[in-house]
């Protein structure tokens, strides 16, 4: 979803090589220090990492905290609205619906950061080597890519959990299998466009083995828009579990995920708005909170691209 | 001695930009005479454009004409209010551009664009003007004009799509006909008949035309008379033949020293003008054609020249101009010219 | 437009779609027939009863065979089977109906994803830097943001919970569809819901493409001709910034296919979505294999239309 914004494709014809401009000379500290500066001086994303240290700072309390245990029924009337006892109301068990988004933020941030470092670590080694081999592999690679990106993400992602069977484990997985084309294939644009530069060239001619090129060359180089994708990766992870979740075929209850918490609340919304309304901003807060950061960090990283 | 069609009075268009404001047009004044045809020439930035655009108002942002007049038949152009000025466009007053590859719209057939022309201004119905489209590209010598007005421009050659913007300036019968570069874009033969196409249009139609280009020779073949614009200030105006003949201003010397000659001994280097364009958002003081100019005095680098009459019809804006130049500094011994009085490489010292 | 090089290209296109469609129900079917327990399995059913319902289902017969009378039955008369959970329902006329529904809701939050999106996106570009420029940039970021589902809940909220008195409810979701058709009463709130998120995706693309194209010599030539600033924006300006938005066509005709998988479900829509994901919960593999072979056919359908709209709308474009 949210990931198709990152990188709009301009232009028709074949997809253009994205996101290498800035970042194409050789890496400088300078280079991480102005981005930092500009970063520092865009509002929007300074609000939002603090939103999200703070979303961070929750979860890792409800590992050893929680108003109320989230599992534990009864500890208020069933529907009953937010009160001092139960800050956000109770749900229709009677469960504490703030104890249980605590715990529902654990599970958004598993699903989207543990996406992200298994989207990295399968996208980016395909991308190097498509990029850096060209011909077969490249054709091999670049196909499977428009294969994927052909078939509706959420109802393959719903078949492998429908074989898999429902687990948070299997989740990641089946998130990571309909939505790691996209570091793919940016890497495998950084990777083309990086290996014509003279950099490289001299590298290459020096004897330097492919392994040492494309680690310690062209990674390096590739790292800021890798950055940036998998920033804007979380949030569309975090936004795919909750789909999945909402549907009844993600995480299982008891375990709370947000998107569930915003199904049960849906079916009492007559009764008990508060119970859909909770989960429901505390989501859209997030990956709100997510894409301004990867809109911040795109700018900073790279100001030639700002839109 | 006829009324002018057109007159433009101390013309001044500004650019608003970061860096502070650029008068790319700073006190043009010229007048145009029915059915005739006169060049602009300057080299890229002298305004030259912007003095073009500045009498449609069609000056981008962030462009502003801040003075002066555009007097077309009485009324003053620049005080219309915008359904005014769309109906002066096009219908009295035409513009064509200098690459007709973008300037035409990629997405709509050429004679649609040049059918919108007519339709714009209530001229004639949908029929009517499709007929007078295909009558226009025949004049404008497209073959077979029936067939390539449902072409895109994207299947029409460059040349083919100058003349097709000429029928797009023409569609109204305008009495003024504005060319923005016209032939740049365009490869040498094809220049020509561009220009052949342009001076019979002037001649038979009694359209009056402004020819903007930075090519001296474009104007020899069309122009009766030419105005030398240096960093958006008319430095020397008059009749083509007198220009040049016998140029006033060292710029306009330059300029013609500029073309290309077949005469031109092997060995002698083509002449370009030293230095750099000015900087317009910090115009030298004085002359502003005294840092690269080099017959300077003293004076030229304080006192701003006017434009006075140095012959009959003929103005320049110089302290020195070159009948001095000649005498005093040795001009026309010069082949390789810098900055300074009378300086630069002289007959019979070779480089190399 | 239609010559005979674009004709060739959409029966090369249709033969590919063919195979998609052959390659995606195999694996489907594969993948499903290797799962121990089904539909059956779940209903505790014993004996003789058992037996004859394995039998009737064919799933008594080896792998292969009922691979192969899928297939046949797929690809010769078009039959999906027959429903494991109701059983004597026929697929095949099941999900056509249910396809229908959808695609009307599809189609309208097409419509609208477009129209709204497209609007901002030149009001954007038009007035350029004013408040109403920044707005909609702000805007947008929360517009992607705020997942369908979201909209949908703060949506039916107000209209059905809030403004229960006014609206009567029509959109509550657990009553679903009077007719066959959505009525416009009831179908535009989904459609909203389903199109808003990728409406701000297409107003931030036109934003910047109107951007580019109102810079360009032929809006200058248009202007020079006299042309009304109107005709203009509409007839010269537009149809030029549509070219980059109809690539993200593409993408944004799945995310409206999966996102009204949720949308569905909401609002009680019987469309393909909603019947897909109550499959998967019943485990009713016929009718997963059923709506997702027609889900694919359906995509790939609708990519070819993304590329002949390019054809449409870009006149150097040839295939």
């Amino acid at each position: 979803m949210a990931t198709s914004v990152s990188f709009p494709v301009p232009g028709p014809g074949p997809a253009p090589v994205v996101g290498t401009a800035g970042l194409s000379a050789p890496v400088q500290a300078s280079l991480w220090s102005d981005a930092w500066r500009r970063l520092r001086r865009n509002r929007m994303a300074l609000i939002s990492a603090v939103y999200l240290v703070i979303l961070v700072a929750v979860a890792l309390v409800a590992l050893v905290h929680t108003p109320y245990s989230y599992r534990e029924v009864g500890v208020a009337r069933p529907y009953s609205g937010p009160s001092w006892a139960n800050w956000l109301g109770a749900d229709i068990l009677g469960r504490d619906v703030l104890s249980r988004l605590m715990v529902g933020a654990q599970i958004s941030l598993i699903v989207g950061v543990g996406t992200q470092v298994f989207v990295v670590a399968v996208g980016v080694p395909i991308g190097l080597l498509a990029g850096y081999y060209k011909g077969t592999v490249d054709s091999v690679v670049s196909f499977i890519i428009n294969v994927f990106y052909g078939i509706p993400d959420l109802l393959v992602a719903m078949i492998l959990l429908l074989l898999l069977g429902p687990s948070l484990n299997n989740i990641i997985i089946a998130i990571v299998a309909t939505r790691w084309m996209d570091m793919t294939r940016l890497v495998r644009g950084q990777t083309l466009a990086l290996r014509e530069r003279e950099f490289i060239e001299a590298a290459r001619s020096s004897g330097a083995k492919p392994a040492k090129i494309l680690f310690g060359h062209i990674l390096p180089n590739s790292l800021g828009p890798i950055i940036v994708q998998a920033t804007f990766g979380v949030p569309a992870a975090i936004l795919f579990e909750a789909f999945l979740s909402f549907l009844g075929i993600g995480v299982q209850p008891p375990t709370p995920s947000w998107g569930s918490m915003a199904a049960d609340g849906l079916a009492a919304i007559r009764i008990a708005p508060h119970m859909v309304i909770a989960p429901s901003i505390a989501l859209s807060l997030t990956l709100m909170a997510f894409n301004f950061l990867g809109d911040g960090l795109r700018d900073a990283l790279d100001p030639r691209q700002k839109r | 001695m006829p009324t002018p069609i057109l007159q433009v009075k101390d013309l001044h268009t500004e650019f608003l930009t970061d860096g502070g404001v650029v008068k790319a047009v700073d006190g043009v004044s010229f007048d145009l005479y029915p059915g005739e045809s006169i060049g602009i020439v300057g080299e890229s930035g002298s305004g030259k454009s912007i003095t073009a655009l500045s009498i449609l108002r069609l000056v981008p942002d962030p462009g502003r004409v801040v003075s002066g007049q555009v007097l077309f038949h009485d009324q003053d152009l620049l005080q219309l209010g915008g359904e005014e000025i769309r109906e002066i466009r096009g219908r009295d007053i035409a513009m064509i551009f200098q690459d007709p590859q973008s300037s035409l719209n990629p997405v709509l057939r050429t004679g649609f664009q040049i059918d919108e022309a007519m339709l714009a201004h209530n001229k004639a119905n949908r029929k009517q003007a499709r007929q007078r489209t295909v009558e226009l590209l025949r004049r404008v010598r497209i073959p077979a004009p029936e067939t390539r007005v449902k072409d895109f421009p994207h299947q029409l050659s460059g040349g083919m799509r100058q003349r097709a913007m000429i029928a797009m300036g023409l569609a109204n019968a305008p009495s003024i006909l504005i060319a923005d570069e016209p032939t740049t874009a365009l490869d040498v033969t094809v220049q020509a008949q561009i220009l052949e196409l342009l001076a019979d249009l002037n001649r038979d139609l009694g359209t009056a035309i402004v020819m903007i280009t930075h090519n001296m020779g474009v104007v020899a073949g069309l122009c009766s008379r030419v105005l030398v614009m240096y960093a958006g200030e008319i430095v020397e105006q008059g009749p083509v033949e007198q220009i040049f003949e016998h140029p006033q201003h060292p710029y306009t010397w330059s300029l013609l020293r500029s073309i290309p000659r077949v005469d031109a001994l092997r060995h002698e280097r083509l002449r370009s003008i030293e230095g750099l364009a000015p900087d317009l958002l910090h115009p030298p003081a004085g002359c502003r054609f005294h840092p690269r100019c080099p017959f300077r005095v003293e004076k030229c680098f304080t006192d701003e020249p006017r434009l006075q009459e140095v012959a009959p019809d003929q103005l320049a804006a110089c302290w020195v101009t070159m009948e001095r130049a000649r005498k005093e500094m040795g001009a026309d011994d010069l082949i390789d010219i810098r900055p300074g009085a009378g300086s630069g490489l002289r007959k019979g010292e070779l480089t190399e | 437009m239609l010559n005979r090089g674009t004709l060739i290209y959409i029966s090369q296109r249709l033969v590919l779609i063919v195979f998609t469609v052959f390659a995606v129900s195999s694996v489907v079917f594969l993948g499903i027939h290797r799962l121990p327990g089904d539909a059956l399995f779940n209903e505790h059913l014993h004996g003789t009863q058992y037996q004859l319902l394995l039998h009737h289902y064919g799933l008594d017969r080896p792998l292969w065979d009922q691979y192969t009378s899928f297939l046949t039955g797929l690809f010769l008369h078009g039959n999906l089977g027959e429903s494991l959970v109701n059983r004597g329902v026929p697929i095949t006329p099941l999900v056509l109906r249910e396809l229908t529904v959808s695609a009307e809701v599809g189609l309208f939050a097409l419509l609208f994803t477009i129209g709204l999106g497209m609007l901002l996106g030149v009001v954007a570009a038009i007035r350029q830097n004013t408040w109403v420029d920044y707005l909609l940039s702000t805007t947008s970021v929360i517009g992607y943001s705020m997942p369908s589902f979201v909209i949908a809940t703060f949506l039916l909220l107000f209209f059905a919970v809030w403004l229960d008195n006014f609206t009567q409810g029509t959109f509550y979701f657990q009553i679903g569809w009077t007719g066959r058709f959505g009525t416009i009463g009831e179908i535009w709130l989904p459609a909203f819901a389903l199109g808003f998120p990728y409406a701000s995706i297409v107003a931030r693309l036109t934003r910047a493409s109107m951007l580019e194209v109102i810079r360009q010599d032929y809006i200058r030539t248009a202007r020079a001709k006299g042309l009304r600033e109107t005709v203009i924006m509409a007839r010269h300006a537009l149809r030029n910034a549509l070219i980059p938005v109809i690539t993200i066509l593409g993408p944004l005709v799945i995310g409206i296919i999966t996102g009204g998988v949720i949308i569905e479900n909401i609002f009680g829509i019987p469309g393909l979505g909603k019947e897909f994901a109550n499959s998967i919960l019943n485990r009713d593999y016929n009718i997963v294999i059923g709506v997702f072979t027609m889900y694919a056919a359906m995509v790939g359908l609708a990519n070819l239309g993304v590329d002949l709209l390019y054809v449409v709308i870009d006149p150097r474009i040839r295939y």
